[in-house]
């Protein structure tokens, strides 16, 4: 056969499989009923939905609470579609099959500009790239806490899953009335009859269970008497009176806890090591030698009856550390490299529009800019950890994570057992924020329980070993390009970014099988810069991805953390070059973009754009989209004994559809002290390998006394749902920022913001 | 060495430096209280030490034996709340979660030695560090629960 005969039969055999395979309805996410824990008296409709025997409603939940809010937001979808109070709405968790795989956040990594799915439909290309990746990962299955993305995920599904058990149990009904079904009413999980007949779903469940109803819609929306509607959260009680369990409170009879001290060199190992003075001390029972897993540094733990006395063993060990073979990272020359291929190399494209080149040759001034972030560290209040059992061939986990299916790859790879033999217990996040997507604990924590004899342990980090030790926010630098014809307009918009990309290294350590030879372009290093919703007529965006050897992670709002800084703050200095108010400035250039206009209008709005402030006090603004969801802020800031103090923020959200209004608010006014720590403080250094900040007096976060008022506005919408996790973190730094120039009239291009 | 915690007496064995954060969580399971940062810079691991608020991280345990140690745990329960508590839900304050055993074992300590504090008396006191920004809901819900308390007292002296 001819080379190229062979080829084409091969392409052609492919072709067919992808299209014969492609032309099959995506997977199903309903679910069998089997895929639920099996407990005495609950009766499974499907795979998310049980009913206890006196009408609980149990739901499978996959996704993690780490503090979203989310826990009690799903549950409302279900709690809506079944009739019942929230209260009688259940958790259990959810198991590890591709139902529960979270395709949203898959296709929230898709470069498309925002703008092509402002419309009633989407673009073709939009449709067709959804089409496929959503395919791809109702496949994968992957199950994560993420991208902002639990209610964008599963607002279908549950909802779906949910009407069709309820259509299913009032069938049951009506057979066993030997009544019409429409003439069931449900009210507070009690199915009655006219005829005086009623149940609750507990009594039908048996009858409901195996069926299958007629097709069912979810209730519309002019019927939901949950959705929409402020409820307060399922999860605060526990957590006043601290009986909620995160991972660190998990007891087990027999239980160890075992300390961590790796290499300070960032991927760097022990050369040498004296146990003997450690093991002397009281409690201590052991010293395990850590190897690097999932990407991070290798180290030893110390295994002792409580965490203190394993923290004073970890520290009596003599150690000699030796640096990476690859070279001890240094923040300072990463910086000078990341100028250099700013400069000299293309990067690719992410985005383009009209024809810059020429609006460029034409121009009649040009205003240029160079933008800087640091690294920066995720610091949740509760530090990583992981307790492991290992006994007879089998592995248990409780574990605050993300990614329980990666905890359990991690867990059954270092253990050498089969996946199936790995149970994890997700407990309540301590805070996640973009950390706990990695398991590099969960390794450490099973290698340790290996040599601990089928006893379990908990293994935790130090504030310091946590601090120094994260998987940074990478540092970015941005180089904005504006054309100004003789009028003054602004023709057009040139952005060059470089800096390391996230994925692909969270790809290599997390899921090596998708991981390829090369890096693919990663919108995470772009977002907030190629997505702009401003009408500039010629626009180009590109990205220099580097790799600069310091382990890179997701942090909350992951690119547009910083994107969002350059890009709002450079419209503010296009604005100010251009003569022109920041808010008419953005308004103008937004015509072709509704939404966002009247977002950013209503915060100017509430916060009193253009009205006298008190001596002293100036306002910035900021227009940002992440995660599908718009976000205005305006920041109300002054200067006095040489800090910066933010005294209000009016916040202003389209995140589409709420489905709990009291969660939106907290997550706005969460975002934005998250974003203004990172905006004030936020900086980590690395020296010779070695992280410089290391617990919380040299790496701070904003204070009480510190936190400005954030008041929230959501905009009414029918539109499918948005993300509300992380939107409010991107738009506080360049808000904050904008101010800061109104009040001194020095633009500051780097953060942290300095007073 | 004898310990008073919650109203009840433990005999401990720990080593004296232990600091009490971790006999408390490692050795009597008393998990409420947090661990944070090692430093007393966070105030995860505030407890009450004869009624005053202390940050347990950084408090060896033979320092505190003997004296009345008040964890999160006895601050009140589910069914009967302590006003702070009751204020903590009515503000829907906590999301993590983490940090606000002891931001309210800060706040009643507060509340303990003022009735009525202003905003700058709460800017002070109220140091514990918390990540997802629930700050401006505390202080709602610790003025919310010292109006509740004084409520509470004028009726009690009104029914007197």
């Amino acid at each position: 056969m001819k080379r190229r005969t062979w080829l084409l039969s091969a392409l052609g055999a492919t072709g067919a499989l992808v299209v014969g395979w492609g032309v099959l309805p995506a997977r199903s996410r309903r679910g069998s009923p089997a895929l639920m824990l099996q407990t005495e008296g609950d009766i499974a409709l499907n795979g998310w939905i049980k009913i206890a025997q006196d009408g609980t409603v149990v739901l499978a939940m996959p996704r993690s609470e780490m503090g979203q809010g989310v826990h009690t937001a799903l549950a409302m979808l279900v709690a809506e579609e079944l009739d019942v109070p929230l209260g009688r709405v259940r958790l259990e968790q959810a198991g590890a099959d591709s139902i529960y795989g979270n395709v949203a956040m898959l296709l929230g990594t898709l470069p498309f500009h925002p703008l092509d799915s402002e419309g009633e439909q989407p673009s073709v290309k939009i449709k067709m790239g959804e089409w496929i990746v959503g395919k791809i990962a109702r496949e994968l299955g992957i199950n994560a806490t993420g991208g902002s993305s639990s209610i964008i995920d599963l607002w279908e599904p549950l909802r779906m899953a949910a009407a069709t058990a309820r259509a299913s149990l009032v069938q049951a009904a009506a057979a066993s009335w030997k009544v019409a079904a429409s003439e069931i009413t449900v009210t507070e999980g009690v199915m009655k009859h006219a005829s005086g007949k009623a149940a609750h779903y507990g009594a039908m469940s048996a009858a409901a269970a195996g069926t299958t109803p007629n097709p069912v819609t979810p209730k519309s929306r002019q019927d939901w008497k949950l959705i929409g509607q402020p409820a307060a959260r399922t999860d605060i009680p526990a957590k006043v009176t601290g009986q909620a369990q995160f991972g660190l409170d998990v007891r087990l009879p027999g239980m160890l806890f075992a300390a961590v001290r790796m290499s300070p060199m960032l991927g760097g190992a022990a050369s040498s090591m004296d146990t003997k003075a450690a093991l002397a001390l009281p409690g201590v029972d052991k010293v395990v030698a850590l190897d690097a897993w999932g990407g991070g540094t290798a180290g030893l733990a110390v295994v002792a009856q409580t965490t203190w006395q394993a923290r004073q063993g970890a520290q009596a060990v003599q150690v000699q550390w030796q640096a990476p073979s690859t070279g001890a990272v240094d923040t300072t020359r990463i910086q000078a490299a990341l100028l250099n291929s700013l400069n000299t190399e293309s990067g690719f494209t992410f985005y383009e529009q009209g024809v810059p080149v020429q609006a460029e040759k034409a121009a009649a001034s040009r205003i240029d800019a160079l933008y800087h972030a640091p690294y920066l560290a995720h610091a949740t209040m509760e530090p990583m950890n992981c307790t492991a059992q290992v006994k007879d061939g089998r592995v248990e986990i409780w574990v605050p994570t993300q990614v329980p299916q990666m905890v359990r790859a991690m867990a059954a790879k270092v253990a050498g057992v089969k996946e199936d033999q790995v149970t994890v217990h997700v407990t309540l996040l301590g805070g996640g924020f973009g950390r706990r997507l990695d398991v590099d604990f969960v390794g450490q924590a099973v290698q340790v329980a290996m040599a601990c004899a089928g006893a379990p342990v908990q293994l935790s980090w130090s504030r310091e070993e946590d601090m120094t030790h994260d998987f940074y926010r990478p540092m970015h630098l941005a180089k904005f390009q504006a054309s100004l014809d003789a009028q003054g307009e602004v023709t057009s918009l040139r952005i060059k970014s470089a800096g390391d990309a996230i994925s692909p290294r969270w790809m290599a350590r997390a899921v090596p099988l998708l991981s390829g030879p090369i890096d693919m372009p990663d919108k995470t290093t772009s977002e907030g810069l190629f997505d702009l919703p401003y009408g500039f007529v010629s626009q180009h965006m590109s990205h220099v991805a580097t790799q600069s050897g310091v382990p890179v992670g997701f942090w909350r709002s992951v690119g547009h953390s910083h994107n969002a800084f350059f890009s709002e703050s450079f419209m503010d200095e296009l604005a100010v070059a251009t003569k022109q108010d920041p808010l008419a400035f953005r308004l103008g250039l937004l015509k072709e973009a509704p939404r966002y206009a009247a977002v950013l209008q209503k915060a100017a709005d509430l916060a009193g754009w253009g009205k006298a402030l008190p001596a002293g006090h100036a306002h910035g603004i900021a227009l940002h989209q992440s995660f599908g969801s718009i976000v205005a802020q305006v920041a109300e800031v002054s200067l006095s004994d040489g800090h910066i103090r933010v005294h209000r923020v009016v916040c202003v959200i389209d995140c589409g559809t709420v489905v709990n209004p009291a969660t939106v608010a907290q997550q706005m006014e969460s975002g934005v002290i998250f974003g203004l720590s990172a905006a004030l403080f936020g900086q980590i250094d690395i020296v010779g390998g070695v992280v410089q900040q290391s617990n919380f007096p040299n790496y701070p976060m904003v204070t009480l006394a510190q936190a400005p008022v954030v008041q929230t506005h959501i905009m009414a919408s029918t539109r499918a749902p948005g993300g509300v996790g992380e939107p409010a973190v991107p738009p506080i730094a360049p808000a904050v920022a904008n101010a800061l120039f109104t009040l001194t009239g020095k633009r500051q291009r780097a953060l942290p913001l300095k007073a | 060495m004898q310990l008073n915690i919650n109203g009840q007496s433990h005999n401990s064995s720990a080593d004296a430096n232990m600091p009490l954060l971790w006999v408390l969580r490692d050795e009597l399971n008393l998990t409420g209280t947090k661990y944070g940062c090692g430093v007393a810079a966070c105030g995860a691991c505030t407890v009450h030490v004869d009624g005053q608020a202390v940050r347990s991280c950084v408090v060896p345990v033979s320092a505190v034996a003997g004296q009345q140690i008040t964890t999160i745990e006895s601050l009140g329960s589910a069914e009967q709340p302590h006003p702070l508590q009751a204020a903590w839900i009515a503000e829907q304050v906590p999301q993590c979660g983490y940090c606000q055993s002891g931001m309210l074992m800060a706040a009643a300590d507060l509340l303990a030695r003022k009735s009525h504090p202003s905003d700058a008396e709460i800017d002070a006191a109220m140091t514990n560090l918390c990540r997802c920004g629930t700050y401006q809901r505390v202080r709602a819900a610790i003025h919310r629960a010292a109006a509740s308390i004084q409520h509470t007292a004028m009726k009690q002296g009104g029914a007197a």
